[in-house]
């Protein structure tokens, strides 16, 4: 378990390091390092060489825009969390980052890694999918901003090209009849879940009237549910009928933890849950 | 809690003397020194001219080895050499892990490096010697190997099946041992039962995940014949022998060294074959040579423990009185059974310990261990007591409830009564100083149990049940020669403490006991400054090192505090005996008229004495000062073996109170309570740690931890981050009490309190899950008790 060689450079301005990766397909991006070194040490994969941007300047901003939220590639999940800004306006990705790992891994862990890692049992990316948030990155040709939702193009494929860089996630604001409503199911704290669940509800006097479901740890990218919403909002939540309209919506792959059967029931009762939340 | 007070054995003194530490939670000096970073642990070591290996292991469970190719890999920087079995067998004689005195073992000889067929993924077939542990993992990648992938008998299930796939052609079959233990007659009673319940039960393969994984530094001497291994194990006197036997070396010039090591639980008290390979090409290449373990090879190459699948029944009559037990327990080991110690020894242990809190005059019990493709399983911490606890408790409680009595009462009806020492266990082990009816009183008293669901109320959230467990177990310790030494293996049942009193007054104890973190060095310090009458901090301690401590067995099977702590009473009293022999002669007085406290020699009526340091300085530098024909040897060695029994048994009571969310399977450990007799306590707060921990590991195997493999044999979880050990969130509160039975074996008094926890918690969490589970009839038989298992137990997928 010790990384095969690769070189190691310690990019010191973005454009340096957008320049270094065009010129080199083998190149990778570190980041914190939470997901990548371990990969490496597992021999799991052999870059010819690590584009360390810890270092540069300026992209661990996390700033309060008009109408929207900046968090820079480069904050830690810590940062994040001790953010007065994140603490004011999404108190949500608070309690939803006190469930990614352990406080020492969201020391050096990363917003962007994360987002840009794309892993399908991360809350992160769901979390962007369903704030409806534009990721930008920036290549040769300048800066570039994605919809969420067309991010995640399958396991851990993202549609970064090979000349750019993740540098920071613009998140709407959630306005005041919207609210956004987290759970999860581990078997261990801290752990990437069983199954879980992201949802942007907004309200009217008390009624759902809009509900985005975007659920994590089930299938192969962040998986959002817009039939099962749809339900949802039209007839409130009945268990099978949730669940079959899951089931065709989500190709549920099973890991280690949970087989498919038991993230689908997994799902079907994060509904739930989210639905008493909204409730209580 | 720094200086609790415990129940006193009156063997040893009062309390109130000076001096008096046995029983006290004194602080722990190595502890401070790990936190400071302190430790010296095998890979902190660097020798000059030393080189790291690395091993190419099969990844596959069951292949031949048609061909291998290094060339590429020779050129690689760094690279000193490759060997496969071809080099390494010439140095390393091949061994094979039978005992002579359990009936028939059949297991075949191992080497350290698979010959031509590997057995299971992960078995070394070569080992590349480079200058970095990282050019030899470069090296490994451009070796070219081609497989010829066999049929793998993964399942135990199947593994004596006529069409099983037999993994030694040279055994004809794949059963290691079996053995039937039977007393009474109990096909008679069965026949004649008023009420028979049953169940089966399967164990996952899980293991032992030491924070330091396994590690050896291997320095052969060719100038002195010398062989001298650094090795983070458990039993230094065992690997001496053992290396002086396989690589033909003068077993006085095997020199082993066990400094810091960082946990072991029985996982480091085996032989290796990829540390064996180590100890040869150190031999082979003369220089020293290290091995480290990686995650990745714990996770495949260090024993796993349980893998069992126990069926049993039990017959009581209409009062509940136990009448019959039977059970018949399957295993599966792996390919090899582990040297020395057999890896039979887990079987024997559901052999021997079902039913063995409890009056049962009929009992049989069924043993089968077979051999498989997967990573070879065998010892560890609490070795067969998690499967027959939970098989002898789960029965219980069906009992109890088809008949219709309290979980405590049918207990309670059932014990060997507290006052009916020496006896028995079912199975005919002899057992003594036990408490079971106290120890259970005293658990329902802590636990309130008559309240217990009111109590939790409060805590329930909507859509959970809760359940309650309460068990009994007796666990082994303190072996004596009739546990392997009888069977043929060189391991001792002895263990032995040096002790002198060094010029400048300062006291040096030598122990044969090891220390893996558990706190060793702290209480034979505080028994040695205890009974010499010294300070703390006079007391300076070495363990681990064949060159410089006393011969013994070592740390395994909680037998530290009880045959080693009592080795070392032996030597402190007759240091003080020489003590005040040297002191009444210079003091020209009666030796009865004086003590030892506070580092003086004092006399008992209050006039001044003479302080130990300036004995030393008249009996080393001014010797002719003392009066001729006095005996001057201010040193004393003394060893201990239990003698007449084979162990000396401890007992614990455990509850625990559980919830399961209904709809997530994901089950809640409440509270959890353990009573524990395990006589003299030296330091509670370290028997306290121990009971804890052990829990935890418990609930490990109960609830998370699993070696998961498909069905051809590649295990799919060998990461910390898949294979899942329970951490600080996981960790109920864990209450525990104590009942003091003192054992007559010794003065110390010391029974064993490492395994326990172990040992019980399985059984008792299983039993809280499946009472909870009854309310909605349903029930789990597996362990871990995931929450997919659970939630398919309700018929919820
Ligand atoms: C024990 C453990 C438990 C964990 N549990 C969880 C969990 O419960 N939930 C969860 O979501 N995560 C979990 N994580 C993962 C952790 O949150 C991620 O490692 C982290 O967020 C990724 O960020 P990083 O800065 O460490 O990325 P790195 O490891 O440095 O990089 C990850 C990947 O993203 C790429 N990358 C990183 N930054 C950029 C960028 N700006 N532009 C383009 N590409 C980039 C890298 O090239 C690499 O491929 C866990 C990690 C560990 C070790």
């Amino acid at each position: 378990m010790k990384a095969p060689d690769f070189s190691y450079y310690e990019a010191e301005t973005l454009s340096d390091a957008i320049k270094f990766k065009s010129q080199d397909d083998e190149a990778i991006i570190l980041a914190g390092g939470q997901s990548l070194l371990p990969a490496l040490n597992m021999r799991l994969s052999s870059p010819s060489c690590l584009i360390d941007i810890s270092k540069l300047k300026d992209l661990n901003d996390i700033r309060l825009e008009d109408n929207s939220i900046y968090i820079g590639a480069l904050a830690t999940h810590t940062q994040v969390m001790e953010s007065s800004i994140i603490i004011e306006k999404f108190p949500s990705l608070v309690s939803i980052l006190k469930m990614v790992a352990h406080a020492a891994i969201r020391n050096k862990g990363t917003h962007g890694g994360s987002i840009s890692y794309g892993d399908p049992a991360a809350e992160l990316p769901a979390f962007a999918v369903a704030m409806n948030a534009e990721i930008i990155v920036s290549g040769l040709n300048g800066n570039r901003s994605i919809a969420a939702e067309d991010f995640y193009l399958g396991l851990f494929e993202t549609d970064i090209k090979s000349d750019e860089i993740l540098i920071g996630i613009n998140y709407p604001l959630v306005k005041n009849n919207e609210k956004i409503v987290f759970e999860e199911i581990c078997r261990r704290h801290g752990d990437y879940a069983m199954a879980g669940l992201i949802a942007k509800v907004k309200t009217y006097q008390s009624t759902i009237e809009k509900l985005k479901l975007v659920f994590f740890a089930t299938g192969d990218r962040p998986n959002v549910t817009s039939k099962t919403s749809e339900i949802v909002v039209n007839n409130g939540y009945e268990y099978s009928v949730i669940k079959k309209s899951l089931s065709s919506e989500i190709d549920f792959a099973g890991d280690l933890n949970s087989s498919e059967e038991m993230k689908l029931h997994l799902a079907t009762i994060l509904i739930s849950k989210i639905l008493k939340k909204l409730e209580n | 809690m720094d200086d609790i007070k415990v129940n006193q054995n009156p063997k040893l003194g009062s309390f109130d003397r000076p001096n008096s530490y046995i029983g006290r939670s004194l602080p722990r000096e190595n502890a401070k020194k790990h936190l400071e970073g302190g430790g010296q642990f095998v890979d902190d070591l660097v020798l000059p001219r030393m080189v790291n290996v690395a091993f190419l292991r099969s990844p596959f469970a069951h292949a031949q080895i048609v061909s291998i190719n290094f060339e590429e890999a020779k050129e690689c920087p760094g690279i000193i050499d490759i060997f496969t079995a071809n080099e390494i067998d010439e140095i390393c004689k091949p061994w094979v892990g039978t005992l002579g005195h359990l009936g028939e073992m059949k297991s075949p000889e191992q080497t350290p490096l698979a010959k031509s067929v590997a057995r299971w993924q992960g078995e070394a077939i070569a080992v590349v010697i480079a200058k970095t542990r990282e050019q030899a993992e470069d090296a490994l990648e451009l070796i070219e190997v081609e497989w010829l992938e066999k049929e793998a008998q993964v399942d135990m299930e199947t593994a004596l099946n006529d069409d099983a796939v037999i993994i030694h052609e040279e055994l004809g079959s794949n059963l290691f041992w079996t053995r039937t233990v039977e007393q009474g007659n109990v096909e008679n009673a069965f026949k004649e039962a008023e009420t028979v319940v049953e169940t089966t039960l399967d164990f996952a393969r899980h293991t032992g995940v030491t924070l330091e994984s396994r590690g050896i530094v291997a320095d052969w001497n060719k100038a002195e014949e010398k062989m001298t291994v650094y090795h983070n194990g458990q039993a230094p006197h065992m690997m001496q022998h053992i290396i002086a036997k396989h690589f033909n070396v003068n077993e006085g010039l095997v020199r082993i060294v066990s400094r810091d090591v960082g946990g072991s639980f029985g996982i480091k008290v085996h032989v290796y074959p990829d540390e064996m390979a180590a100890v040869a090409v150190s031999k082979k290449i003369g220089r020293p040579v290290k091995f480290i373990a990686d995650r990745l090879e714990s996770f495949t190459t260090d024993i796993h423990a349980r893998c069992h699948k126990i069926s049993g029944k039990l017959a009581v009559d209409k009062d509940g009185k136990i009448t019959a037990m039977e059970v018949n327990d399957l295993s599966g080991i792996g390919p090899f059974s582990m040297y020395p110690r057999t890896s039979a020894i887990e079987t024997n242990q559901v052999l021997n310990l079902s039913g063995a809190p409890y009056v049962i005059p009929n009992y049989k019990a069924i043993g089968t261990v077979v051999f498989q493709n997967k990573t070879p399983m065998c010892q560890y911490r609490a070795v067969g007591h998690p499967i027959a606890v939970a098989i002898t408790e789960a029965l219980i409680d069906k009992a109890a409830m088809k008949i219709g009595l309290s979980l405590a009462k049918i207990r309670k009806i059932n014990f060997i009564p507290d006052n009916s020492y020496p006896n028995k266990t079912p199975s005919g082990v002899p057992l003594e100083d036990l408490s079971h009816q106290a120890s259970m009183d005293k658990l329902l008293s802590i636990m309130d149990i008559d309240n217990i669901e009111n109590l939790n109320k409060d805590d329930l959230i909507p859509g959970t049940i809760s359940g309650i467990g309460v068990i009994s177990m007796s666990e082994v310790t303190n072996p004596s020669p009739l546990f392997y030494g009888v069977g043929g293996a060189h391991i001792s049942s002895q263990d032995g403490a040096s002790i002198r009193l060094e010029g400048s007054g300062a006291v040096h104890l030598s122990s044969s006991i090891t220390e893996q973190g558990q706190g060793t060095e702290a209480i034979m310090k505080q028994i040695a400054a205890d009974q010499l009458g010294v300070s703390m901090d006079t007391v300076r301690v070495t363990l681990g090192d064949t060159d410089a401590t006393p011969y013994g067995g070592g740390t395994w099977a909680s037998r530290g505090a009880g045959i080693g702590g009592e080795a070392v009473l032996k030597a402190a009293r007759t240091l003080k005996t020489n003590i005040l022999n040297i002191a009444a002669a210079i003091m020209q007085t009666d030796i009865d008229s004086l003590d030892i406290a506070n580092n003086n020699v004092i006399r008992k009526n209050g006039e001044e004495g003479i302080s130990l340091q300036k004995l030393a300085e008249i009996v080393y530098y001014r010797g002719h000062e003392i009066p001729k024909g006095t005996n001057p040897e201010l040193l004393a060695t003394a060893s201990f073996l239990i003698e007449g029994v084979p162990f000396v048994f401890t007992n614990s009571a455990m509850g625990c109170h559980v919830s399961i969310d209904q709809d997530t399977g994901i089950v809640k450990i409440n509270k959890f309570w353990v009573v524990e007799d395990c006589g003299t306590q030296i330091n509670p707060k370290l028997v306290e740690e121990q009971i804890r921990g052990g829990v935890i590991q418990g609930i490990g195997g109960a609830l998370f931890e699993e070696c998961v493999y498909d069905n051809q044999g590649n295990m799919q979880n060998a990461t910390m981050a898949d294979y899942l050990v329970p951490m600080a969130y996981e960790m109920p509160d864990i209450i525990v009490d104590h009942v003091t039975t003192n054992s007559g074996r010794s003065i110390i008094g010391a029974k064993g309190a490492g395994e326990a926890g172990t040992g019980g918690a399985p059984a008792v969490l299983m039993n809280a899950i499946n009472n909870a589970l009854a309310k909605v009839d349903a029930e789990v038989t597996s362990q871990p008790i995931t929450p997919e298992k659970i939630l398919r137990s309700m018929n919820k997928i």
